[in-house]
């Protein structure tokens, strides 16, 4: 009936209305503002493509204010920027359970001149860890099938009871929103908080593809980082990687999930091949050389 | 969800396609407003001063302008019969814009592309301006709306009309609130200059001037540039003065500097509330 109906829209737009006193537009950008999410008292996340400029950066706070944020340090890998601003509002609850395939999602964004606003749609698919093309990882791959307006990228995306879930990006996807779960948020907040970015294990290889002659297959050691992390351990050009960390490996993607289990500094077990025998090398993990 | 389905098709009874005349077969929407024959839609749509209503329910009816307020995109068409009244109009339920909130459900019905009683449904996106458009404020639905959607109503999850479906901004439909229209019906069009104008970098340049507005009666012609800005214009229009003074520029000398005139726009008085 009607009632339902009118019932259910009263729910989206409490719940709209809860998760807005959280979110904030972030001027960064010519043009477009985009949003942001006070993740913890006055601290920011917002989505790193939308940040175009590291000084100047003003928000519009949940009461319709413009106060100056600062940097506090981006992840591109996984599209998050960390701003500072202060404000003392209330935080808002995050989603207990993971969403799953058909749930409703909103995302909610503000913008300076008419404040909150709001998109729905479902959650399209959820599934496990994933590799961005930026190189960063997230906890879970949650793709959303709502429209993103301008503006709309790193506005938080909630359930229908207003329980965050993540924040909305539409530049880690050409076929779909993406939101950039809560876990992911927190592991990176804590890292750039603690450190101004985020690190990335570096063995200073290049690896290629190879088929071993027994049908097995390895990654052959095309080139070495003088000075690096690999060649300091000793390992040579032509030397054929077949398992790191205890783990087989025969695509570079495979060594990028296992370098996520190694800090900087600790060392790695490699297994390689050289003239058909089989040796095992400690690397101690660098860190990779940022680009700035 | 049943809900959709019944609020949808009361609403179709009461949006009407609207075909102005003089034009291609470029039309828009309309809706029913009072039960004597009164539809309100866009003033985009309402472009000459005559159109071709279709109701759902097939029948055409002429139609003349009755008033238009270009700057709210606001029209009301008055319906002709053959005998001068139009009887069986099944009539929209207003509601109020005011109370709108972002995330709220809402349908638009119109004849996207020429297909009539189309449904598209979704929510509120934001109320409030829209840069470059003045202090007035305009309802953004993340609905899919298409050419022809115009004019046609925008209604909350009880089926009443909040809004009047008028553009397509990157995506959102953008819609006149509710009231705004119903303010419109109550005292008329708000005070207008009777020009069509672009905003240029000295101010608002005047690209054409309508031989019976306020702008030509107080001599001002097309070419001539008014200094402010386009959201000064629209409060000034907003203020309630019947007179006003606009400063305006008619010829740029090379390098010599422009001569400011002054001219008295008098401004056709607005009905107060009945």
């Amino acid at each position: 009936m009607a009632n339902e109906l009118a019932a259910l829209s009263n729910e989206l737009a409490a719940a709209v209305e809860q998760a807005g006193r959280t979110v904030v537009a972030v001027h960064a950008r010519p043009r477009f503002s985009s949003s942001g999410v006070f993740w913890r008292p006055g601290v920011i996340v917002t989505a790193e493509h939308t940040v175009r400029r590291e000084e100047e950066i003003t928000v519009t706070l949940p009461d319709g204010k413009n106060a100056p944020a600062t940097l506090a340090g981006a992840d591109a890998g996984t599209d998050i920027t960390v701003l500072k601003a202060d404000w003392a509002g209330p935080m808002n609850a995050r989603s207990s359970g993971d969403p799953v395939a058909g749930n409703l999602a909103l995302c909610i964004g503000r913008s300076e001149d008419s404040g909150v606003n709001a998109t729905m749609g479902i959650v399209s698919a959820v599934s496990g860890a994933w590799r961005t093309w930026r190189g960063g990882r997230l906890d879970h791959y949650i793709r959303l099938d709502l429209t993103l307006y301008p503006g709309s990228s790193g506005g938080a995306v909630i359930n229908t009871g207003g329980e965050i879930i993540g924040i909305a990006t539409s530049a880690l996807s050409r076929i779909a929103g993406v939101a950039i779960p809560a876990a992911t948020i927190d592991r990176v907040v804590d890292e750039i908080l603690a450190r101004g970015h985020v690190t990335r294990g570096y063995l200073g290889v290049g690896l290629q593809p190879v088929e071993l002659p027994d049908h097995q297959k390895g990654l052959i050691v095309l080139s070495l980082e003088p000075e690096g992390p690999s060649a300091k351990a000793g390992v040579l050009i032509g030397d054929i990687l077949v398992r790191l960390g205890g783990t087989a490996v025969s695509e570079t993607e495979e060594i990028q999930l296992v370098m996520e289990g190694h800090a900087v500094g600790q060392a790695v077990e490699a297994e390689v091949l050289r003239g058909g025998v089989s040796r095992k090398i400690a690397i101690t993990v660098g860190e990779r050389p940022r680009r700035d | 969800m049943r809900g959709f389905g019944e609020i949808a098709e009361r609403l179709r009874r009461s949006t009407v396609q609207v075909f102005p005349h003089g034009r291609g077969k470029g039309g828009g929407s309309g809706v029913v407003w009072s039960s004597d024959g009164l539809i309100v839609t866009n003033a985009h749509v309402a472009r000459s001063g005559e159109a071709e209503v279709e109701l759902w329910d097939g029948r055409r009816f002429p139609s003349r302008v009755a008033a238009r307020d270009p700057r709210r995109d606001l029209a009301t068409l008055r319906l002709v019969g053959p005998t001068g009244g139009v009887t069986g109009l099944e009539i929209a339920t207003p509601g109020d814009s005011d109370g709108l909130r972002p995330g709220e459900l809402v349908i638009a019905i119109g004849n996207p592309l020429g297909f009539a009683g189309a449904l598209s449904t979704g929510v509120i996106h934001s109320i409030g301006k829209l840069p470059g458009m003045g202090s007035q404020r305009w309802i953004r639905a993340a609905v899919q709306l298409a050419p022809g959607n115009s004019g046609g109503p925008l209604a909350n999850a009880h089926g009443q009309v909040v809004g009047i479906n008028t553009a397509i901004v990157n995506g959102l439909g953008v819609a006149v609130p509710g009231n705004a229209a119903m303010d419109f019906l109550r005292r008329g069009p708000r005070p207008s200059l009777g020009v069509v104008l672009r905003p240029v970098s000295q101010g608002l340049l005047l690209l054409e001037v309508e031989p019976t507005g306020a702008a030509a009666a107080a001599s001002l012609r097309a070419g001539d540039v008014l200094l402010g800005s386009f959201d000064d214009l629209n409060d000034a229009l907003d203020s309630g003065r019947e007179v006003l003074r606009l400063q305006f520029v008619r010829e740029w000398p090379a390098g010599g500097r422009a001569r400011v005139r002054e001219v008295a726009v008098r401004l056709d008085a607005r009905a107060e509330a009945a």
